[in-house]
C-alpha cells in the first residue's frame, strides 16, 4: 500500500462548516467528548476480563468436538479419560436434560426455532460439541479429551445452501424441536424460517415499467474476530445458586434460556458480564455457558472454559451467507416503481437469528426507497452442516443492501444517470414513512413510523465534497495499469426493536453527592457505560465523575435486553434519561420539604438547591449526608427506577463514498479513501460515535475485500485461525473519514439515535459500485479478491467497456430525455 | 523446569514445561495484562518487551527467557498512563483487549524511531490488530502523543 | 508444543553433536514450530551460539542463521548493498514483534513456500553454509533440501547486487499469493519466484533471455517475463488458484526487473 494513499491533505475538500445550532452549545455533558469511564484501567491491563477473574481453583473444561460434518453418535467411551488422575467428570448428551432451546440472545418468545440441545445424539457440523471434560488443569483436560473414544455413524452432509431446501437429507429429525410462534419453521424441508410479504402488485408494476433491472449477489459468511475469545466460568455461591461470569452481550436472555436448558428456575441463576473484549454479535448467543454450568452442577466446583481462537472460528457463530436477488422496475427518468427482493439465507447447523437477520435484510433496506408503488420481499432460511450462523453487526441489512445498492447503480448506468441523483430522487426524507415499517418487524409485524429525523440529503452533499464526486469523472488512470475509481451507497439501520427491546435504569443518590447508576445495558467496549453516564449527568446537572456506573449483573442491575439491534443509546439511554429525570424531581421535592418550600419554588442548578427568594440554600453534597444520616424520620434513600421500550426504531442513516485504486494487471483493490457521513441524531459522545463508525467501516471493508469463511469438500473449516482468516490490519486501508451531521431525533434521549451498526453497512455495496465504475463489470461474489477482480477486468477489457469508461462516457448528471 | 526471569524489575522464580511459550507462564504468574487473542502469532495482544524490544510472548519459548528481562505494561505504568490519556481522548480505547500490547508497542516505537511518519507508525504497529476502532482513532492518539513528547 | 528435553548449548559443536548424534531438533525462532504442535524429544535452542550477525568478509556479506528478520530489516549494510530488497521481503511478515523473533535460518530450514525472504536469497545467488563447512547453493537447497541431520550456520551473499522484490497478497497481514525477486549480480540476471504456493524456484530461461545485458530492452523484459509462467509449476490453495498465479507473474517480474534495471 503506497504512501501516497495516506496524504492527509489530498482530499481538497473544504473544511466542515461549523454547525449552526451545535448540540455542544446546548448541553454541558451530552454531545461532549469525554474519556470512557473504564479507559485507563483497561489500557493498563488491570484484571477485568472474564478469564482474568476465574477462581484459582476452578476446574478446566475442554470440549470434545465432532470431526464429521454430520453424524450420529453411536457410543461414547470415557472410561480411560475418567481414569486419568485429575479428571473430575466427563459429560455427554445422556447427562443433559432433553430440552430443546435456542441459544439466540433474543426476547421471549424467541423468533428463533428451539432446535438445539446442550448436547445431542447428532452432531451437525465439524466442531459441534460431543462431550464435556473437566480436570484440575488444562493439560490434563486436553489429554483426557484425546482419550474419549467416540463411535460415529457418519452421515452424508448438506454443505451447499443452494441444495438444502427439500434435500432428502434432513439435518433436524428430532421430534422435540419446535418454533415458539409461526416463523415458517419446516425442519423436514431443512427450513429454519421463511417469510413473505407483498404490497401492491410487484409483477404488474415491473411488467409495466419501461426499465427493468435484475441483479443477484452472493454474500459470504463472515467471522466477528472480537479480540477476546469466548469465555465463561461458573460456581455455586454460598446459597447454592449458579453464578456465571461470561463474555456475553445479553445477560438476561442467557439467564432465561439457560434456565430452560438446564431445567433450573431463573431465580437460581445469576449472570454477570465483566469487561469483555468485543462482541459484534458473536456474543449475542449462549456459547460456552451451558458447559461450565453443567460441570459446576455436577461437581459442585467452579469451572472455567476459554475457547481457543480456532474454536472461536470453527465452533461459535458466523454471519449468515445470503443470496440476494433484487428486481427493480423504473421509469426512464429514474423514478422507481417497484422493488422485489428475494433471499436465500444459510443459517448453518442451527437456527439462531435465522428469521430476524433474514427479515432485517429487507426491513432495514427497502424503506430507503419509499416512493414505490409495489414492494415484495421473501425467501427461506435453510439449514446446512456448517457452523451455525447468528447475529453479526448489520444483521442482514448489510447483505440486503449489497443487492439493493447494486441494482440501483445498475439502474443508474442503464439510464445514464448520476448514481447519487438516482438515490436523491427516490430516497426517504424527514416527515415521510414507508409501509415496510408497518409490515416488517423482527420476527413479527412491525410498527408504523413517520421519520422525524433524516439527514440523507446533507450526508450525501457532504460526502460528495469529501470524496470529490464528479459523475463525469468517476474513473481515471493514474499510472500505467493503475485505475482510480469512485463508488457510493446509502444505508439505514435502526435504534432498537420497537415494543420488543426494553431497558431499565436505576439511579440512587449517595453520600458524597454522587449517584449510583445501575443499568442492565451491556458495554462491549463500545463505551455504553460512559454515554449512559453522560445522559444521567446531563439530566441531573452534575459532572461525569459524580456518576458511578454498574452494569450487566442480573442480581444487581435492572433488566435490559442487552447490546444488539443498535439499542443501547436509544432504548437504554432513554431509560437512563427517564430515571435521572425522575430522580431529579424527587431530589427537588425532598430538598423543598427540607427547606420548607414548595418544589416549584426551588431552583436547582450548579449542584445547589435554593429557594426562589434566595434566602435558603442547600448544597447537593450537604443534602446527600442529611438524607442518609441527619434528617431523622425524614431520612431516605432517594432513588428512581424507570424503563423504556421504544414505540419506534428511528433509523440512523449514512451516505458513503469510496475511492479505490485498482491494479489492472493483478486485480488488487486498495481503498484509498472511504468517506462516510452519518446521521445519528445527537451523538451523546461524538468521538465514541465516530470511533464506532470507523470500526464498523473497516469491518465492512474486510467483508468486501479480504474476509472469507472457507470449507473443504468434507465440511472442514479451512479458514480456522488468524493466519487463514486475516482481518484488516492498519496497513490495509488508506484513509477513513467519518463525519456526523447535525440532526435531532425528537423521540430519542437528547435527540439521539443509535450508532452501533450503521458503520458496517455500506462498504460492500460502495466498493462493488466503485469496481463496477472502474471495470464495467458487476462483481457479485464476495469477497472481491484480486483473483475475482482480475477476471472482471479481463472481461471488461474484452468487451471494451474500460476504454469507454476512461473517455468519460460514464454517468451523467441529468437523466436522458423522457 | 525452573526459570529465573526478571519481570518488571522483579526477579521471579517460575516453573514451566520445556515447550511452553512465555504467555502461559506470565499469565500463570499473575501478569494477566498479557493477553491471549489468537493461537498463531497474528494479533499482538500478547506483546511484551524482551530486553526492551517488543516480542510476541506467545511465540517466544519461555525456557529461552531464563535470565532475561521482560517488561509488561505494568512495568511502564507511568508512561502507559500518559499515553492512555491520549488514547482515551480519542475514544479509541474501546474494548481494551488489544490495548496493553498495543500501548507497549507504541512505547517501544517511541524509543526506537525518531519522528516517524504516519506510514512508519502504521508499519511499526501493524502487528497489533484491533477489531473495534478501525485504527484511525489510535493513529490520531499516537500522533498527538508524539507531538506532545516533543514539546 | 511439547518439548520433552530442552537444551541450550553454548558451542556450535555441541549443538551439532546434539542434533546429529542424539536426534535433537534445532530450535531457531520457534514461532512457526509452535503453531505445528508436534512433540519434540530433544529441543536444541540455537540462540546462544553467536549466530546473530551481519558482517562483511572477503567472501561477501555474511548473515548468521540466528539473525532476526528485524535485524535484517534495519541493517544499513544490507540496505546499502542490496537496495532494500531484503528489507522489503522481511517487512511483509507482519509485526515488529514477530520480526524480532523469527530468523533467517529458521525460515530457510523450513523451505517454506510462503517465505518472501527465501525468494530474495535465491535471486541473490546466496549460499547456505551447513556447519561446519558445507556450502550449498541456496536456490538448489530450497529445491532439494540437504541430507541427514544438519545445522545451518550462516548465509553468504555476494558483496553487493542490484535487487528488487515484488509480491501479491490479498491483505497486508496475509501470507503471499505469489512473490518474486530479481537480482543483477556479477554473474548476470537471476529471477526467483516463490509462494506458487510451492517454495521458491529460479526461472533459468527468463534469466538466459536477459543474459548479461546491463539494461535489457522493454521488449526483452516483457518477453522474458511473459514466458516465465511456463517454466514453473503452480498450484491452487485457499488463497488463490493456479491460473491466477500464472496470470500475474509476468507483471510482478516486469516490475521487479524494471526496478533493478532503472
Amino acid at each position: 500500500m503506497s504512501e501516497q494513499h495516506r496524504d492527509p491533505s489530498a482530499s481538497g475538500a473544504p473544511a466542515r462548516p461549523a454547525p449552526a445550532l451545535s448540540a455542544t452549545n446546548k448541553f454541558h455533558v451530552v454531545a461532549h467528548d469525554l474519556p470512557k469511564v473504564d479507559g485507563e484501567g483497561l489500557v493498563l491491563g488491570r484484571p477485568a476480563y472474564t478469564d482474568d477473574l476465574a477462581p484459582a481453583n476452578a476446574l478446566y473444561v475442554k470440549l470434545v468436538r465432532s470431526p464429521h460434518a454430520f453424524a450420529r453418535i453411536v457410543s461414547i467411551d470415557a472410561a480411560v479419560a475418567l481414569a486419568l488422575p485429575g479428571v473430575a467428570c466427563v459429560l455427554t448428551w445422556k447427562d443433559c436434560p432433553r430440552v430443546p432451546y435456542t441459544r439466540a440472545g433474543q426476547g421471549n418468545p424467541e423468533p428463533s426455532p428451539h432446535d438445539r440441545f446442550i448436547l445431542d445424539e447428532f452432531v451437525r457440523y465439524v466442531g459441534d460439541e460431543v462431550a464435556v471434560i473437566a480436570a484440575e488443569d488444562e493439560a490434563t483436560a486436553e489429554k483426557a479429551a484425546a482419550f474419549v473414544a467416540v463411535k460415529y455413524e457418519v452421515l452424508e452432509p448438506v454443505l451447499n445452501f443452494e441444495n438444502a431446501l427439500d434435500n432428502p437429507i434432513i439435518l433436524h429429525p428430532e421430534p422435540e424441536i419446535h418454533e415458539m410462534f409461526p416463523i415458517g419453521f419446516e425442519p423436514k424441508r431443512n427450513i429454519a424460517a421463511a417469510y413473505h410479504m407483498e404490497l401492491g402488485d410487484v409483477e404488474a408494476e415491473i411488467a409495466a415499467s419501461p426499465v427493468k433491472i435484475e441483479t443477484t449477489v452472493h454474500t459470504q459468511a463472515q467471522q466477528h474476530v472480537a479480540m477476546e475469545p469466548h469465555v465463561a466460568f461458573s460456581y455455586l455461591d454460598v446459597h447454592g445458586r449458579l453464578v456465571i461470569y461470561t463474555s456475553t452481550q445479553n445477560p438476561w436472555h442467557t439467564r432465561r434460556l439457560l434456565g430452560l436448558a438446564l431445567q433450573k428456575p431463573i431465580r437460581e441463576i445469576r449472570i454477570v458480564k465483566p469487561r469483555i473484549g468485543g462482541g459484534f454479535g458473536g456474543k449475542q448467543q449462549i456459547h460456552v455457558e451451558p458447559f461450565v454450568a453443567m460441570v459446576t452442577l455436577k461437581t459442585g466446583r467452579p469451572a472455567r472454559l476459554a475457547l481457543t481462537r480456532r474454536e472461536v472460528f470453527e465452533a461459535t457463530f458466523t454471519r449468515h451467507e445470503m443470496r440476494v436477488s433484487v428486481r427493480l422496475g423504473a421509469d426512464p427518468n429514474g423514478h422507481l416503481r417497484a422493488i422485489d427482493m428475494q433471499i436465500l439465507s444459510n443459517t448453518g447447523a442451527y437456527g439462531e437469528h435465522a428469521l430476524t437477520t433474514f427479515m432485517v435484510a429487507g426491513s432495514k433496506t427497502l424503506p430507503l426507497y419509499n416512493k414505490i408503488a409495489a414492494v415484495r420481499f421473501g425467501g427461506h432460511v435453510v439449514y446446512t452442516n456448517k457452523v451455525s450462523a447468528g447475529a453479526y453487526r448489520g444483521y442482514g441489512a448489510i447483505q440486503g443492501l449489497t443487492g439493493l445498492e447494486a441494482a440501483m447503480d445498475e439502474l443508474a448506468h442503464k439510464i445514464g444517470m448520476d448514481p447519487v441523483e438516482l438515490r436523491r430522487m427516490n430516497m426517504i426524507h424527514e416527515g415521510e414513512t414507508s409501509d415496510v415499517f408497518r409490515i416488517m418487524g423482527e420476527g413479527t409485524e412491525g410498527v408504523a413510523m413517520t421519520i422525524e429525523s433524516c439527514k440523507l440529503e446533507e450526508c450525501i452533499a457532504r460526502g460528495k465534497e469529501l470524496i470529490g464526486w464528479d459523475p463525469a469523472r468517476l474513473v481515471r488512470e493514474v499510472a500505467p495499469g493503475k485505475l482510480r475509481a469512485k463508488g457510493m451507497a446509502i444505508a439505514m439501520q435502526g435504534s432498537g426493536i420497537p415494543l420488543i427491546d426494553m431497558g431499565s435504569a436505576r439511579v440512587e443518590f449517595q453520600d458524597g453527592g454522587f449517584f449510583k447508576l445501575h443499568v442492565g445495558a451491556t458495554d462491549l467496549g463500545t463505551g455504553s457505560d460512559t454515554i449512559l453516564a453522560q445522559i444521567a449527568a446531563e439530566e441531573l446537572g452534575v459532572e461525569m465523575k459524580d456518576i458511578v456506573v454498574h452494569s450487566s449483573d442480573t442480581d444487581h442491575t435492572p433488566f435490559d435486553v442487552g447490546a444488539y439491534a443498535s439499542s443501547t443509546t436509544y432504548v437504554s439511554g432513554s431509560a437512563v434519561q427517564r430515571a435521572a429525570r425522575s430522580l431529579r424531581e424527587e431530589l427537588i421535592a425532598a430538598a423543598a420539604r427540607k427547606l420548607g418550600a414548595a418544589p416549584g419554588d426551588i431552583v436547582y442548578e450548579n449542584k445547589n438547591f435554593r429557594s426562589a427568594d434566595g434566602k435558603n440554600t442547600l448544597s447537593l453534597d450537604d443534602f446527600s449526608f442529611d438524607t442518609l444520616y441527619h434528617d431523622g424520620a425524614a431520612m431516605q434513600t432517594i432513588a428512581a427506577t424507570e424503563s423504556f421500550s421504544g414505540e419506534k426504531s428511528p433509523p440512523p442513516y449514512m451516505a458513503a463514498f469510496v475511492e479505490i485504486e485498482i491494479d489492472t494487471e493483478t486485480g488488487k483493490v486498495d481503498v484509498v479513501h472511504y468517506a462516510a457521513v452519518a446521521d445519528v441524531g445527537t451523538p451523546i459522545s461524538p468521538m465514541l460515535a465516530k470511533v464506532q463508525i470507523e470500526g464498523g467501516i473497516l469491518q465492512g471493508i474486510g467483508m468486501a475485500l479480504y474476509e472469507n469463511v472457507r470449507y473443504s469438500e468434507k465440511g472442514h473449516m479451512l479458514s480456522h485461525n488468524m493466519m487463514t482468516y486475516p482481518i484488516p490490519s492498519r496497513e490495509d486501508v488508506g484513509r477513513i473519514t467519518v463525519e456526523i451531521v447535525d440532526s435531532y431525533e425528537p423521540s430519542g434521549p437528547f435527540g439521539a439515535k443509535s450508532a452501533g451498526e450503521i458503520g458496517i453497512d455500506t462498504p460492500p455495496s460502495a466498493i462493488a459500485n466503485a469496481i463496477r465504475n472502474a471495470t464495467g463489470v458487476r462483481l457479485t461474489e464476495y469477497p472481491f479478491t484480486p483473483e475475482r477482480v482480475l477476471a472482471a477486468i479481463r472481461a471488461g477489457a474484452a468487451s471494451g467497456s474500460i476504454g469507454s469508461r476512461l473517455e468519460g462516457a460514464g454517468a451523467r448528471t441529468a437523466p436522458r430525455a423522457k | 523446569m525452573k526459570l529465573t526471569i526478571t519481570i518488571n524489575g522483579k526477579n521471579e522464580l517460575l516453573e514451566c514445561a520445556p515447550g511452553e511459550m512465555l504467555t502461559e507462564v506470565l499469565r500463570r504468574a499473575g501478569y494477566v495484562e498479557v493477553k491471549k487473542g489468537c493461537d498463531t502469532g497474528n494479533c499482538g495482544a500478547c506483546t511484551v518487551l524482551l530486553e526492551g524490544k517488543p516480542v510476541l510472548s506467545c511465540s517466544y519459548l519461555a525456557a529461552r527467557a531464563d535470565g532475561k528481562n521482560i517488561t509488561t505494561i505494568q512495568g511502564r505504568v507511568d508512561e502507559a498512563r500518559r499515553f492512555a490519556q491520549f488514547l482515551t481522548a480519542e475514544g479509541a480505547d474501546q474494548c481494551g483487549f488489544c490495548a496493553p500490547g498495543f500501548t507497549l508497542t507504541v512505547l517501544a516505537m517511541r524509543d526506537e524511531l525518531a519522528n516517524p511518519s504516519e506510514a512508519d507508525i502504521r508499519h511499526y504497529l501493524a502487528g497489533n490488530l484491533c477489531r473495534c476502532s478501525g485504527y484511525e482513532g489510535q493513529i490520531r492518539a499516537i500522533k498527538n502523543y508524539l507531538e506532545a513528547q516533543h514539546e | 508444543m511439547e518439548i520433552v528435553e530442552y537444551s541450550r548449548p553454548r558451542s556450535i559443536d555441541e549443538a551439532l553433536r546434539l542434533i546429529r548424534d542424539r536426534g535433537g531438533t534445532p530450535i531457531a525462532g520457534a514461532a512457526w514450530l509452535r503453531t505445528n504442535a508436534k512433540t519434540i524429544k530433544l529441543g536444541v535452542d540455537l540462540s546462544e551460539l553467536g549466530l546473530d550477525f551481519i558482517r562483511e568478509t572477503e567472501r561477501g556479506v555474511e548473515i548468521g542463521a540466528m539473525t532476526s528478520y528485524r535485524s535484517i530489516e534495519t541493517s544499513e549494510l544490507l540496505a546499502e548493498r542490496f537496495g532494500g530488497a531484503l528489507g522489503a521481503a522481511v517487512s511483509h511478515v507482519v509485526g515488529v514483534q514477530l520480526r524480532n523473533i523469527i530468523t533467517i535460518g529458521g525460515t530457510a530450514a523450513g523451505r517454506y513456500g510462503f517465505s518472501d525472504l527465501n525468494t530474495v536469497l535465491a535471486a541473490l545467488g546466496a549460499k547456505v553454509v551447513l556447519y561446519p563447512k558445507t556450502a550449498l547453493d541456496f536456490a538448489r537447497y530450497v529445491e532439494t533440501g540437504a541430507e541427514g541431520p544438519f545445522l545451518i550456520e550462516k548465509f553468504i551473499l555476494p558483496a553487493r547486487a542490484r535487487a528488487a522484490f515484488s509480491q501479491m497478497r490479498i491483505s497486508e497481514s496475509d501470507f503471499p499469493v505469489l512473490n518474486a525477486a530479481v537480482a543483477k549480480t556479477n554473474d548476470g540476471w537471476r529471477i526467483a519466484v516463490g509462494a506458487r504456493p510451492g517454495a521458491t524456484r529460479l526461472c533459468p530461461r527468463a534469466m538466459a533471455m536477459l543474459g548479461s545485458a546491463e539494461r535489457p530492452s522493454d521488449t526483452t523484459v516483457a518477453e522474458a517475463a511473459a514466458q516465465a509462467p511456463a517454466e514453473l509449476r503452480f498450484g491452487s490453495d485457499i488463497r488463490a488458484g493456479a491460473e491466477y498465479r500464472e496470470a500475474i507473474l509476468p507483471a510482478l517480474l516486469r516490475r521487479a526487473i524494471a526496478e533493478v534495471r532503472g
